[in-house]
């Protein structure tokens, strides 16, 4: 299936935007990603205000839900065929409403992040021709919602996504959130119209990075095997009976404590190599808009918290395996990429990878 | 009713599952003297499991070599593997064991400590979980990941 024209052209134009980033962008902390305007809570919510006046009832129905532990955890990487979303499906949107929801867009994502969401939908309408059963592939199954009063200065959730794609920012929040993140790429790599496009390249990129210069350390390789990122989410599948799940039910996540098996240490590291792993950190932390994320990719790279930061692999730290697997582990921060079979073909591979914070996942509103 | 989940099984056949890690399921049945238990593990995860402790035996010795049942204060159950057998679920193999869980005696088999790491003591990532099943209804007990190993269990 050719992907809508207003698709190719908004790929298009991210791409060209991209293309001005120097090559070494990926493999440094600058945040090169981030634009020169720095939107705010105000602006997005501003931005939603313009798309609403040109929503109906149902549509207006449909973007705004309250906001609960229940409603902030309804997200997920699979297929809508699987889990269904819910929110405004931007498939179901015209013209005007599209542009206005890409101001949206542009206002809660930095360049980078929209690119991402951009290219995850694009791999999305690649795998239509493979949707036989069907599961609900393609760039159209993709929604926006609105958790709570985006006019109010009480906590409310933006929520971006559909098939591996999860945005989850939270504003007005304890803390600021920009998480849990989830993006996934099926195919890792793909043409359109002569362009290769390759949705996790920065990031996956940046991840192999690390994991090859630590990879000669013993201690860099983590036990075990890895089908799955670790902390996403699970369908809970009771045999005989419909499959349930598939959101964040498992919020709050415990995490690693102490240094077993957590890899290595990053206060051991070189500086060469301590920079690969702030590269890696803000390659996922730079795709909300500065105002989101800011303050947390700060708080990740202060040398204090860079200091209790550990990284580890598993499999090939090329990531040119499945069960590849790299992960970052901080006192707050918590990224993990790993390499699966595909779906639609299987003899190819694919990227999951999941961002998420320890301490403000959902802004700290989230008490289960 | 079981004709028209059969038909949504079916629809959702491979989709489901072929896109998520599938995870096992520890289904128990809780009766007036032992616990009748059904374990279904997918092969697919167990392959990666087995491979790491390559005893060799068969799976009903695997299987007792890493699962067990215990009182809250520690006494053990007897565990006996009555069947092996392999099924398919939405598109996945599993390796389904049905196991007796026998408590002490003159101790109800209502509440115990599940201690099992058969595939998560490998698989990162996998989720065990543990369900009470009542007639065509489940209730989720609770649920095991690495390197979490025990699980207290109690009748609803």
């Amino acid at each position: 299936m050719i992907p809508p024209m207003r698709t190719i052209i908004a790929l298009l134009i991210v791409i060209a935007a991209c293309a001005s980033i120097p090559s070494h962008a990926a493999a440094t902390a600058t945040p090169r990603c981030q634009s020169p305007k720095t939107p705010g809570t105000h602006e997005v919510a501003a931005a939603l205000d313009q798309l609403r006046l040109l929503l109906s009832d149902k549509q207006r129905a449909d973007l705004n839900r309250p906001l609960s532990d229940a409603t902030a955890i309804q997200w997920s990487n699979l297929p809508i065929g699987i889990v269904p979303r819910s929110g405004l499906r931007l498939g179901d949107l015209n013209d005007k409403q599209a542009a206005a929801a890409r101001a949206v867009f542009v206002a809660a994502l930095s360049p980078c992040g929209l690119t991402l969401l951009d290219q995850v939908r694009l791999a999305d309408d690649y795998l239509v021709p493979f949707d036989q059963r069907p599961i609900g592939w393609g760039a159209g199954n993709y929604y926006l919602s609105v958790l709570g009063n985006s006019s109010a200065k009480a906590p409310w959730m933006l929520q971006i996504g559909g098939h591996h794609l999860a945005y989850n920012f939270t504003f007005n929040g304890h803390e600021a959130g920009a998480t849990p993140l989830f993006a996934g790429s099926e195919p890792i790599r793909f043409e359109v119209r002569g362009t290769q496009v390759e949705p996790l390249e920065a990031q996956s990129k940046a991840m192999s990075r690390v994991a090859t210069a630590i990879s000669p350390q013993a201690k860099a390789r983590l036990s075990g095997t890895f089908t799955d990122v670790v902390k996403g989410v699970v369908v809970t599948d009771v045999p005989g009976q419909m499959p349930t799940g598939g959101t964040d039910t498992g919020f709050p996540h415990s995490y690693p404590a102490g240094e077993t098996d957590r890899g290595i240490p990053v206060r051991t590291l070189p500086p060469d190599q301590r920079e690969l792993v702030r590269a890696a950190i803000a390659s996922f932390a730079q795709l909300p808009d500065s105002a989101i994320s800011t303050s947390l990719l700060a708080g990740y790279l202060a040398p204090a918290a860079l200091d209790q930061t550990y990284v580890g692999f598993a499999g090939s730290p090329d990531l040119g395996a499945q069960g590849s697997y790299v992960r970052i582990d901080g006192p707050r921060v918590w990224i993990e990429l790993i390499v699966q079979r595909a779906i639609a073909q299987p003899d190819q591979l694919h990227y999951h990878s999941l961002w998420r914070d320890k301490q403000s996942d959902y802004g700290g509103e989230v008490r289960r | 009713m079981r004709t028209l989940l059969a038909l949504c099984l079916g629809l959702l056949a491979g989709a489901v599952y072929a896109h998520s890690a599938p995870s096992s399921t520890l289904r128990l049945e809780f009766r007036a003297d032992a616990v009748q238990a059904q374990y279904w593990v997918p092969v697919s995860e167990l392959a990666y499991a087995r491979a790491a402790d390559p005893a060799g035996e068969p799976f009903a010795a695997y299987l007792l070599r890493h699962l067990a049942v215990e009182t809250p204060d520690g006494k053990a159950w007897r565990v006996i593997v009555d069947d092996v057998h392999e099924a398919e679920y939405l598109e996945h193999a599993f390796v389904v064991a049905d196991i007796r869980l026998l408590p002490p005696a003159g101790v109800a088999p209502r509440e115990f400590v599940l201690v099992d790491d058969a595939v998560t003591h490998e698989v990162r990532n996998h989720v065990v979980y543990v369900v009470a099943r009542h007639g065509e209804r489940a209730d989720m007990l609770g649920a095991l990941q690495y390197p979490a190993k025990r699980l207290a269990v109690a009748a609803r």
